[in-house]
């Protein structure tokens, strides 16, 4: 009888159920990880490096969301890996543990439209804190008009290392537009020849913009690695303790491995 | 009548019983349900949907209750500061924040929801009625076979694809075509104009809502009785006094409804207007002229879709289900505003 | 109250004799005026519809091509590193599924009872109010509130446990779970107009049959509302198919679906996907991927399921209509 089938089959479901339970909460292969959406792709490189070599043993999820999300993730559990972009704060949950993988370097970038050799610091506070707001007040621009100044939402870390490092402590103006990731503001700039942002060194370096030298260097790897350049940071996963299994073993693949080096020298620069 | 109260299983039924164990949990679940079983059961179901509810008002309130607590019940509401600063303040604070890091003044978001609300329902109400009128009264029987589809079909269209219309087209349209370098130039020290803004949110949300206030307006027109329209034209009225002064005046009430419910849509619409609204926390100002319909702003529903990553940040997650209680306590007023408009028609035993 | 879906009026479609000729003769300028607003107005609603559909319908023909349909998409910053929609087209399947497997049951039954007991009188008031509350509430406010409750450790076995001992709280049974709520006062609406249209007389003659009111529910009244039914469901899908707010909140957005766990269908319940909406969203200029051509052939399918369930509606209607 068809109820009769039909009850067999609820059955069935609740004995997979039964015994799908624990097993999904047994299998701990998955590493989670949110956060910065400039070390993003470099940690999606990496992570997919990962599972080639150890295939069938580690599974990962990415998500960005921005810096500060992946430290609010990564304390409250969600993740088992948050991306940060900046250096451990006294203000930051109590409990985690910032592990440092990498080094970044972040530029200014404007629309290929206008092809601005070089801000000096003063130019570039007068651009972000909204006193300069027409092209044609800014020398070596080859555009004219209203400047357009594409930020970051609070949930980044990059702002306030902008106004550290290259800003001379200036805040940016809150007339930004506020972006949710670099992606985001890569493609405004490049679709925008009004607009001026800043960028992690992998969109900075796209196409589809123009990095601005600073202070005379221009905003590039090289640059970067010898520390010519001032705007650099560090990339760091975070965890909520000490990180442990399948997550402190990928951590620690990419701290020591010879490959995950190779990997970190072509976007971005290894530590040390 | 009532029907037999016969509470006894049937006969097959105590057969199965008697079966094998697993065969003995089958009959049980056979066995027809006897009346008293039934109402019990469908009761409880019945009432599970209403404790959601409940749980639902319980639990946005009390994860608001931070936000509440430190800003005052009332004050939160008000102006003071940029709010996109203050969200963005809230996210860097750690997992057990002090009170002043729920400091909170959300005036431009309910000012963002007000305007679009507000905005949209009025244009949307003088053109579905005028629209309804259309399709009851004058539409000709072809060309009500096309609006009729044409209206049925906008109200079922996706808000993510009036959003993505919005943000692919509109925006870049407005940008390029009716903001001049000069509107630009004109408004720079205070905010950036770019296309996305109160424009083109209203334009969106004025064709998200409007089908639905055609379909409620049409069919209050359509009840109104047909001797009320009749006696009317034989007393010497022409056609569109007759429409103006009889079915629409009788049709008032629930003409009233539709507006009060496409408002309750047009609060809760959250990612078509967060594509398309420009998304700054920021309070056009009317004195700018014709600028103002293109300077950026976030209702209250999208700020929630765009936070909602930073949810782990306790004063984020009390800040976005504070927004959630306030729209939630709009939409049951708004919801008991429009049983109460609809009485007056209901009491003249017309069916809304 | 009643809950009846707003285009269900336009359903019934009893046309009322339309004016003939010369009808304005006498009327007033400003009557005129109003008659052309009403004709502009009528005829604008016919071009916005066409416009839409129309230029959807290019777009997706110019960007759609079965490779799209049938590749998985990936995370990439350039458009055609992207791939293609065929997840977001199964979670959206997924999720309409898993909504209307749980609204319809509980809306029936809640109809049912509501209709044929209804006692203790108050209880009834309050669940037809509650119901018309839900059918209010804006979906994100639905979709936070989702995330509240499949956040408490209770829940973690519909969504996963993250390493860190936080519940994730988002998965395809969560957001499944509050699209059922989305869905279900649609579904209510249309079962109890289905039951109160049923005369009392069928009733009453089941009973003095010696049937129980149960037994008549089930033999008498359920298989007269089956057209109800699927029509409500039909719309409640409809609705389903195009939320946003709860898949980005409750669904986790990713791009792909992520299966928890190594049972095959279980575990991909329990993890996270995206739909059609969600894809579209963050493939538009205002999401993370960017990639605006590939944001329009997902909108065109999504355009193509919400006009195959508008149609769906549409012909269960007009299969109702001459039996009533």
């Amino acid at each position: 009888m068809t109820r009769t089938r039909r009850l067999a089959a609820a059955v069935t479901v609740v004995g997979i159920l039964a015994f799908a339970l624990p097993a999904g909460a047994s299998a701990a292969s998955t590493i989670t990880i949110s956060g910065a959406t400039g070390s993003a792709p470099l940690v999606a490189l990496l992570a997919k490096k990962y599972v080639k070599l150890k295939p069938g043993k580690v599974k990962f999820k990415l998500a960005q969301g921005g810096g500060e999300v992946g430290v609010q993730d990564a304390a409250a559990g969600r993740v088992t890996i948050g991306n940060a972009a900046r250096d451990p704060r006294p203000s930051d949950p109590s409990g985690l543990v910032f592990y440092p993988i990498a080094k970044d370097f972040f530029c200014f970038d404007t629309n290929p439209a206008n092809t601005l050799p070089n801000l000096s610091l003063a130019q570039a506070q007068a651009i972000w804190t909204g006193q300069v707001r027409n092209w044609e007040e800014v020398p070596g621009s080859t555009i004219t008009g209203t400047i357009d100044l594409i930020g970051r939402t609070a949930a980044s870390s990059l702002p306030p290392l902008v106004q550290q490092l290259l800003l001379g402590g200036k805040s940016i103006s809150p007339l930004a537009a506020l972006k949710p990731s670099d992606g985001l503001v890569e493609q405004s700039v490049a679709s925008d020849k009004n607009a001026i942002g800043f960028n992690s060194g992998y969109y900075a370096s796209q196409k589809d913009v123009h990095a601005v030298a600073f202070e005379g260097v221009a905003c590039n790897l090289q640059n970067a690695k010898s520390g010519q350049y001032p705007g650099v940071r560090n990339y760091y996963e975070v965890t909520r303790g000490k990180a442990t299994g399948a997550a402190s073993a990928f951590i620690n693949w990419i701290q020591h491995s010879a490959a995950a080096r190779k990997i970190i020298a072509s976007i971005a620069i290894p530590l040390n | 009548m009532e029907p037999p109260s016969a509470a006894r299983s049937s006969p097959l039924g105590e057969n199965r019983r008697r079966s094998s164990p697993p065969g003995r949990v089958f009959a049980r679940l056979r066995e027809p349900w006897t009346d008293r079983q039934a109402a019990w059961r469908l009761g409880a179901v019945a009432s599970l949907v209403l404790l959601i509810i409940v749980l639902m008002v319980a639990f946005v309130a009390v994860r608001a209750w931070p936000v509440l607590q430190a800003n005052g019940w009332i004050s939160w509401l008000g102006t003071g500061g940029n709010v996109d600063h203050q969200l963005g303040q809230m996210i860097a604070t750690g997992q057990h924040p002090p009170d002043s890091a729920y400091h909170l003044r959300a005036w431009p978001l309910i000012y963002g929801t007000l305007l679009t609300t507000g905005a949209s329902v009025l244009i949307g109400l003088a053109f579905s009625l005028l629209a309804a009128i259309f399709i009851v009264e004058f539409a000709p029987a072809r060309i009500r076979a096309v609006v009729v589809p044409a209206v049925r079909l906008l109200a079922a269209v996706p808000s993510v694809i009036y959003g993505l219309i919005g943000i692919l087209v509109l925006a870049p349209w407005v940008g390029s075509h009716l903001i001049s370098p000069g509107r630009k130039d004109s408004v720079q020290n205070v905010v950036q104009i770019d296309g996305t803004g109160v424009l083109v949110a209203v334009v969106v949300l004025t064709v998200m809502i409007t089908p639905i206030m055609i379909a409620i307006v049409v069919d209050a027109l359509r009840a109104i009785p047909p001797a009320w329209t009749e006696g009317a034209a034989a007393l010497g009225a022409n056609r569109w006094e007759v429409v103006w002064s009889v079915s629409v005046r009788a049709a008032r009430p629930a003409i009233v409804a539709a507006a009060v419910l496409a408002c309750a849509r047009a609060l809760g619409e959250a990612v078509g207007l967060s594509m398309v609204s420009g998304s700054r926390g920021f309070s056009p100002n009317p004195v700018d002229g014709i600028t103002y319909l293109f300077e950026p702003i976030r209702p209250l529903a999208a700020s929630m879709v765009e936070n909602v990553d930073a949810i782990n940040a306790p004063p984020v997650r009390a800040s976005i289900y504070a927004f959630a209680l306030l729209l939630l306590l709009s939409s049951l007023a708004l919801s008991i505003g429009g049983y109460v408009a609809k009485l007056p028609m209901r009491r003249q035993g017309l069916r809304v | 109250m009643t809950i009846v879906p707003p285009t269900a009026a336009l359903r019934r479609d009893a046309p009322r004799p339309a004016p003939r000729g010369d009808a304005t003769r006498g009327w007033r300028w400003s009557q005129r005026l109003a008659l052309v607003a009403c004709w502009a107005c009528g005829l604008a609603l016919c071009a916005v519809t066409a416009a839409i559909v129309v230029y959807m319908g290019v777009r997706g023909v110019q960007y759609l091509n079965p490779e799209l349909l049938f590749s998985r998409p990936t995370p990439g910053l350039q458009q055609h590193t992207t791939g293609g929609i065929l997840d977001p087209i199964v979670g959206t399947i997924v999720l309409t599924v898993i909504g209307i497997a749980l609204a319809v049951p509980l809306a029936v039954a809640a109809a049912v009872w509501l209709v044929e007991y209804g006692r203790p009188a108050p209880l009834a008031r309050a669940v037809e109010s509650g119901i018309e509350v839900v059918a209010g509430t804006p979906d994100i406010v639905i979709a936070i509130f989702g995330l509240a409750i499949f956040q408490l450790p209770l829940f973690a076995p519909l969504s996963f446990t993250a390493s860190g001992g936080g519940v994730f709280g988002r998965s395809f049974l969560a957001a499944g779970a509050m699209m059922s709520l989305i869905a279900l006062p649609l579904v209510f609406g249309a079962a109890r107009e289905g039951l109160m249209a049923i005369p009392t007389h069928v009733r009453e003659a089941s009973w003095a049959l010696g049937k129980t009111r149960i037994c008549t529910i089930r033999t008498i009244l359920l298989p007269q509302i089956r057209t109800n039914i699927a029509t409500g469901s039909a719309l409640g899908m409809g609705r389903i198919v195009g939320d946003t707010a709860v898949v980005v909140v409750l669904l986790g957005a990713t791009l792909q679906l992520e299966r928890q766990g190594d049972v095959p269908i279980l575990g991909n319940l329990r993890g996270t996907g995206s739909t059609l909406t969600s894809y579209v969203y963050g493939a538009s200029p205002a999401g993370e991927g960017n990639a605006p051509q590939k944001a329009y052939a997902a909108a065109f399918v999504l355009l193509l399921i919400v006009l195959t369930l508008n149609a769906a509606v549409d012909l269960l209607g007009r299969r109702k209509e001459p039996r009533a």
